[in-house]
């Protein structure tokens, strides 16, 4: 029966479609943070920063070396980021314009590309963060804001401006856990991490009977605990706090029990350029635009005053 | 290559997870694509058209659509399974399709004649399929399988975007403390590589030996 046949092959793929649009819509619908990477909103900080851009420091002709990496970016007219397009509050793309980047890192990245060039004039290449030290060492990128936390051992592979941040790992669990109240209380239960992040090595050292469940983003991470696939989720605090604040679902608990510092990630040896971007950094720390943006992004998320950058060069490998 | 000296204890323990759920979803889809190769070319429409929808749904969806909706759909409609169990039966509902695929491909090698003859002779259905058809499709499809192993194998890469610790997984781990991606992925992409020769070389051999010589 031929035309059976020929119906059924038209028929099957258009069903299999239809099931898992259906499947997929169903597992969405039924939380905000769905997978993968919905967005929480946050589009307001683009005008409590545009009075930022437009006085933003530009640097001195004279800062850009000839033969420089920043007389380079200055001759191609762009600066090349690696950055974040799906971490809320630090680095994502808004939902509704997607050229928009938001975020803390976002928009220092764009301060920065102002400083070089005048104009916020950035291109993104989305980091799988396993490959940010090879797209700093083959120069595909000129430099990495992707709260990149500073560390001895990446220090030999590349070269760290800052730190420009300072943050910690926090707790998180479902809003009716009330048996979990921070780090301490985490021995033998199932912890949620980041796959690339610092809580993958942090969680293990303080709590050796924990058991690590990892997943490749924070939507995913922040589904799965509220699917009940572990006890808590370890991230940093900063990230969990815009979480809690946009999904009823999950709370912080206790306070970040480590101090991560995160640096502008650069290709290594390159002295100059370093202390191109120490000078960008000290001088949007003196004039208050490194507190404007925070407040715009990070701020809107944590109940508290706006803190001291940390200091530059503080943190072993900066 | 101190970094994989220290680390070698977790490593080998991802490697033997890979292997694991390569073996594992290796053997279940064989079993199950046989099934479906069955059901196939049964007389009856209403299997065969449920092995096609079957064959078409697997083969037209990405596998890490399917992994993520198995992981993170399911729980929403009642369903929480561990995550190792989750991949390893996706896995073998994915490649259970390609397997039967294959198999298929070496039905089509069973002379007509022979398939008249059982019946001639009186073989039920299902006597025909275990005695006649599958032992000379299966023969005859033991490199299209193998291939296919080496795809299962390649694709347990995919559970570690679930949050199973397997070989992927664990090189990402290294990676995150000693920051040294090109190193570290090409000595992991080095052990999938050995892990397909091995599968690839068997397939070869077994297929030596059980070739029908026509």
């Amino acid at each position: 029966m031929p035309s059976t046949r020929k119906t059924l092959q038209r028929g099957i793929p258009l069903l299999a479609i239809t099931v898992t649009a259906a499947l997929a819509f169903s597992g969405c619908s039924s939380d905000s943070s769905a997978v993968p990477g919905a967005a929480p909103s946050s589009s307001a900080s683009t005008d409590a920063l545009a009075s930022v851009y437009d006085n933003a420091v530009v640097a001195d002709a004279a800062a850009l070396l000839p033969d420089s990496t920043m007389a380079k970016i200055k001759a191609r007219g762009k600066l090349v980021v690696a950055e974040a397009l799906d971490a809320p509050l630090l680095s994502q793309q808004n939902p509704s314009s997607p050229d928009d980047v938001e975020g803390f890192d976002a928009d220092l990245a764009k301060l920065l590309a102002i400083y070089i060039l005048g104009e916020p004039n950035v291109e993104i290449i989305p980091p799988a963060s396993e490959t940010r030290e090879a797209l700093l060492q083959n120069g595909t990128v000129d430099v990495v804001f992707n709260t990149y936390t500073i560390t001895t051992q990446r220090d030999e592979q590349v070269d760290f401006a800052g730190p420009y941040l300072q943050s910690g790992l926090a707790v998180a669990v479902k809003s009716d856990n009330t048996d979990i109240q921070g780090i301490d209380d985490l021995g033998g239960k199932k912890v949620i991490v980041g796959a690339n992040t610092p809580a993958v090595t942090a969680v293990p050292e303080k709590q050796p009977t924990a058991e690590i469940v990892s997943f490749g983003t924070d939507p995913e991470a922040v589904q799965a605990l509220t699917q009940g696939r572990g006890d808590a989720y370890v991230q940093d605090f900063t990230l969990l706090a815009s979480d809690a604040a946009s999904n009823s679902a999950i709370k912080v608990v206790g306070q970040p029990f480590t101090t991560e510092s995160y640096g502008i990630g650069l290709k290594d040896g390159d002295a100059a350029f370093k202390s191109f971007i120490n000078d960008w950094l000290t001088k949007i720390e003196a004039n208050g635009d490194w507190a404007k943006v925070w407040d715009a992004t990070l701020g809107s998320a944590v109940e508290s005053s706006t803190p001291t950058p940390p200091a530059i060069g503080s943190v072993p490998g900066s | 290559m101190n970094i994989f000296a220290d680390s070698a204890g977790p490593l080998l323990e991802a490697l033997g997870t890979t292997v694991m759920m390569a073996v594992i979803a290796g053997v279940a889809a064989i079993v199950l694509g046989t099934v479906v190769t069955a059901a196939r070319i049964s007389p009856i429409p209403v299997l065969r058209g449920l092995a096609f929808a079957y064959v078409q749904f697997f083969v037209n969806v990405p596998l890490l659509v399917l992994l993520i909706l198995a992981v993170f759909a399911l729980p929403d409609a009642g369903l929480l399974l561990p995550l190792t169990p989750t991949a390893i039966i996706v896995l073998a509902l994915y490649e259970a399709a390609y397997v039967a695929e294959a198999i298929r491909s070496g039905v089509n090698t069973v002379g007509t004649g022979q398939i008249e003859a059982s019946r001639a002779l009186g073989f039920t259905l299902v006597q025909s399929l275990r005695l006649v058809v599958v032992p000379q499709a299966l023969r005859a499809a033991v490199q299209p399988i193998g291939n296919v192993m080496i795809a299962l194998t390649m694709n347990t890469a995919l559970a570690a975007a679930v949050g199973v610790v397997e070989l992927t997984s664990e090189a990402n781990k290294l990676n995150l403390v000693e920051a040294q991606p090109i190193l570290i992925f090409t000595v992991a992409g080095l052990i999938y590589m050995a892990l397909a020769l091995v599968i690839g070389l068997a397939a070869g051999r077994i297929e030596k030996r059980v070739a029908i010589k026509r």
